[in-house]
């Protein structure tokens, strides 16, 4: 008998494709008539666009403008997240107010991608332009522009989290010592190397498929069929090979909106391939927050009070989740210390930029960043040690499950142990050369909310979808498998690690298992695909249940078939055998029976299928500690990350190579946000980083060996134990790296801070104030 | 239209097209000739997705006019592997865990493999060759292990 595959290094059974050629992205697709499009922008930050020009075109060039794309617009681009007193539950594909550079306006098809972009030459574009308005705090002045007159406020919506203020002030008010701090969260762009992409195809009877780069294949589906009024039955949507997400492809977008629109007007299919400067442009951003944040704290290191007030740059509209990256922040703020009292207040506020949405993490890296920056200040001050001051206030294991004061309950675990390892371990290190470099560690703790749902709380929080996530699962009559999910990989080897659960509780082959995904014709329905840290906490826990079931008929099965009780049948080896014997039958002839239905116990359905949805009872908390030492170049303010340690609980670890390279990747996000990575505006919103040479995302050379270790606490509420860990990576490594190079130079005054700490940053601050 | 005849050796085999002057060669090998294996980051010379072997030396297939490659011999991911062999870079990142989404991929094997033919030392290859490249998923910590185990297996591939 094998042994359980879950746990195991297995190989990833995906790789082959991009390694030789023969993956299936969305520019791969070439299709028999194909057109090509190309998205006219605006140029200015702010206008009103009064007139659109076709111009002279050549043959076989269309030209779409608001007019004609009107025309078929039925509905309008949803919001899927309502949040305090706010008021924008839907935003419009088409829009003669322009309000950020890069608004589409209008859709140009002609036979080859150059020819449509020099198509695009000719169109005239008439518009007067308005006060355009790009920082958060011109955005709240009381002569500011607004983006939105009707709402009379660029403040889109206001909402709390945690206890009232009176608790919050006595709790204060009790305190040694209080400490504010002001930290200013770049604008980020996630940058998937593969940009945005769709292939629209119109089908006979009115029916339409779409091909496109995207996490969510099912809420672009519903996103399409509600802007052009088409049934969901009538349209399908794949993803193909998709080359990066990372919450940037969690919605289809207004541009590809129009491509489809353009689909069904030629009557062709029309591609389009986003290029890197739209896509710094005009896919949507991430954070640009600013968060003042005060913590009460007696002198010997106990934390009393934590009082957050954050406002959020959302740009020129709300995106598809909302104000939800900062509600979620708020939400998981207090972290894994114990508090008396927690009160946050949240802002989304407009501006004449790119929206920001969605980005690995979800709030819950800028959520780790801002305790644990205002907790090393908190030690710093008073002089204690960091990770001592940590310890002392860490929820215990025996203290869990914990409510926090903001109302999430965590699951389980042991905190502190992640962080006495990752200290010891980042001691352990090897030690600096002497170089004259300033060096320091950076610790950061968290606990992420992963394996979201429950679908009741979503509805509860102001979410219009719910949290479940569904599986099929069927035995072919020949015995291969076949798993149908909802979540849709892109890069996380679900194709791997969803068949090492399979293979398990069918006691078959991982090569006979396949994995189906990315088709709203043939998978079940997710309204998340894959984001948010729970495809397989969420995704793979309904697969567990779904397996489990159809282990249970082919048991029933094979019992009549070996003349046995269904309870003394085990599955192993691609067999169902009785108990201590030889005696058995293949998978495949139980499937063969079952699918020729031909003498089945009674009450027994023919055919080898089952299906479950998994609709969590909680959501799940993976923690860890992270630990890095950084050497800074004063200087330069150059930093190099030396050494970076992880310790960490993501539940049950079902292949430790993909949970690696999950944390690997996502450590290197959070360290290009704390040293380099910046979206950047002028003052009348032009975008200044329109290229990768100006937005600068790790190579390899910054991104230090990780060293990780693994403790493995399953979560009690997931089938299988699952935690949910795509995350955790970038959590971790933005708040530890920050407080590594603070640590590095203490002579510094870091209560005011702005990120990512460029060398210009950084050489400003210490030759500025030391 | 202005468009040229160019013969290209493309994996072994001449391939002539006729292209307008500004078209690149990535769109040349990506929509001409179906090598769609060879990827399209950023043409911005930034990303490296789209790297292919001309004449020996790795170059990015976007910063080259397909005019410019008249009469190379140019090697794309689809031609790495020869008679079903896979070249120990591509082993090595397989068993190495080296690649994720793979959008990047085909671009790093091919600057690995043109390193490794030219005798380039493994330290070179993680902290130089790498260095040209940018991927977004791995935190680049598996690649190099990838570069590691595939210049160590010397003698077990080409």
């Amino acid at each position: 008998m094998r042994p359980p595959l879950v746990g195991q290094r297995v190989p990833r059974v995906n790789d082959h494709g991009p390694l030789h050629g023969t993956g299936r992205y969305v520019d791969d697709i070439e299709l028999p008539d194909m057109v090509h499009a190309a998205i006219v922008r605006s140029p200015v930050a702010h206008g009103q666009l009064t007139s659109f020009d076709a111009g002279v075109q050549g043959a076989g060039v269309t030209v779409l403008g608001p007019d004609q794309l009107r025309s078929h617009i039925r509905g309008d681009l949803p919001v899927l997240w309502t949040l305090g007193d706010q008021q924008q539950h839907a935003t419009p594909v088409v829009d003669e107010h322009l309000r950020y550079v890069g608004q589409p306006v209008g859709v140009v098809i002609a036979d080859s991608c150059y020819l449509a972009e020099d198509a695009i030459e000719a169109v005239e574009l008439g518009i007067d332009e308005l006060d355009p308005v790009v920082g958060l705090a011109e955005a709240t002045a009381a002569d500011s522009p607004l983006l939105y007159p009707e709402l009379g406020s660029n403040v889109l919506a206001t909402f709390e989290a945690g206890d009232t203020e009176a608790h919050t002030d006595a709790v204060f008010a009790g305190a040694d010592r209080v400490f504010h701090t002001t930290l200013r969260i770049g604008r980020v762009h996630g940058l998937a190397i593969e940009a945005r992409g769709i292939v629209a195809v119109p089908e006979p009877r009115g029916k339409l498929t779409i091909y496109t780069s995207t996490q969510t294949p099912h809420a672009v589906r519903d996103s399409v069929c509600e802007v052009l009024g088409l049934a969901q039955s009538a349209v399908r949507v794949i993803a193909p090979d998709v080359g990066g997400g990372f919450g940037l492809k969690d919605h289809i977008y207004e541009d590809e909106v129009m491509v489809a629109i353009a689909a069904l007007e030629r009557g062709r299919p029309v591609k389009w391939i986003e290029d890197r400067f739209e896509s710094l442009l005009a896919t949507t951003h991430a954070r640009d927050e600013m968060h003042e944040v005060d913590v009460a704290v007696d002198d010997d290191g106990t934390l009393k009070g934590l009082r957050v007030r954050a406002r959020r740059n959302v740009g020129a509209r709300l995106a598809v989740f909302g104000g939800g990256p900062l509600f979620t922040a708020l939400g998981v703020a207090p972290g894994p210390y114990r508090w008396e009292a927690v009160q946050c207040v949240g802002q989304l506020v407009a501006t004449n930029t790119m929206s920001t949405g969605a980005y690995r993490g979800f709030g819950q890296t800028q959520a780790a960043f801002i305790r644990e920056r205002a907790v090393d200040l908190v030690a710093a001050e008073l002089g204690h040690d960091p990770v001592e001051l940590r310890a002392r206030n860490m929820i215990a294991p025996d203290e869990l499950p914990y409510q926090m004061r903001t109302m999430i309950q965590f699951d389980n675990g042991d905190y502190e142990a992640a962080l006495r390892r990752a200290s010891a371990l980042i001691s352990e290190g090897p030690p600096p050369p002497d170089d004259g470099r300033a060096r320091g560690v950076g610790y950061c703790s968290y606990v992420q909310m992963a394996g979201i749902g429950p679908s009741t709380l979503n509805e509860l929080i102001g979410l219009s979808i719910g949290g479940f996530e569904s599986a099929t699962v069927r035995v072919e009559p020949d015995g291969s498998v076949r798993v149908a999910t909802g979540v849709s990989p892109h890069g996380q080897g679900l194709e791997t690690t969803i068949p090492q659960l399979v293979a398990d509780e069918l006691g078959v082959d991982l090569e006979t298992i396949e994995l189906i995904h990315g088709d709203t014709d043939t998978t079940p329905y997710s309204a998340y695909g894959t984001a948010a840290s729970r495809s397989l906490a969420v995704g793979g826990g309904a697969t567990v249940v779904a397996t489990q079931r159809l282990a249970d008929k082919i048991k029933t099965v094979a019992a009549e078939m070996l003349e046995a009780s269904a309870a003394d049948i085990e599955l192993s080896d691609d067999r169902a055998k009785v108990v201590g014997t030889d005696v058995g039958v293949t998978i495949g002839e139980v499937a063969r029976r079952a699918w020729q239905g031909f003498r089945l116990p009674e009450g027994t359905e023919p055919g080898l299928v089952a299906s479950y949805s998994y609709d969590p009872l909680s959501a799940t908390f993976s923690y860890a500690t992270h630990a890095c030492r950084v050497a800074v170049d004063t200087g330069t303010g150059e930093v190099r990350v030396e050494d970076y340690v992880v310790v960490h609980d993501c539940g049950k670890i079902v292949n430790p190579t993909i949970v690696e390279g999950q944390i690997h990747g996502g450590v290197a996000q959070g360290l290009g946000a704390a040293l380099m990575e910046e979206v950047f505006y002028d003052d009348q919103g032009q975008p200044l980083s329109s290229t990768m040479l100006d937005y600068h995302v790790p190579a390899s050379a910054s991104m230090p060996d990780i060293r990780i270790e693994h403790m493995e606490i399953p979560s009690p509420f997931t089938p299988g134990g699952m935690k949910g860990m795509g995350e955790g990576g970038t959590n971790g490594a933005y708040a530890a790296v920050v407080n590594a190079v603070c640590a590095a130079l203490p002579g510094v005054d870091w209560t005011e801070l702005t990120t990512p700490l460029s060398p210009s940053r950084i050489w400003e601050a210490f030759h500025g104030q030391s | 239209m202005n468009e040229r005849a160019v013969r290209l050796t493309v994996n072994g085999t001449d391939r002539d097209v006729i292209v307008e002057p500004r078209v690149l060669l990535s769109d040349t090998l990506r929509h001409q000739l179906g090598l769609t294996g060879t990827h399209v980051g950023c043409e911005q010379g930034a990303c490296g997705a789209c790297t292919v072997i001309i004449d020996g030396r790795a170059q990015r297939s976007c910063l080259v006019l397909t005019v410019q490659a008249s009469d190379t011999s140019i090697e794309t991911i689809e031609g790495v592997a020869s008679d079903g062999v896979d070249h120990v870079v591509q082993v090595a990142m397989h068993e190495q865990h080296g690649l994720q989404c793979g959008f990047c991929t085909p671009g790093i094997v091919m600057s690995l493999v043109a390193a490794h033919r030219a005798g380039i030392d493994g330290a070179t290859a993680k902290h130089e060759v790498l260095d040209g490249h940018l991927c977004r998923c791995t935190g680049y910590v598996n690649i190099r292990a990838a570069i590691d185990a595939a210049w160590e297996a010397a003698g077990g591939g080409r």
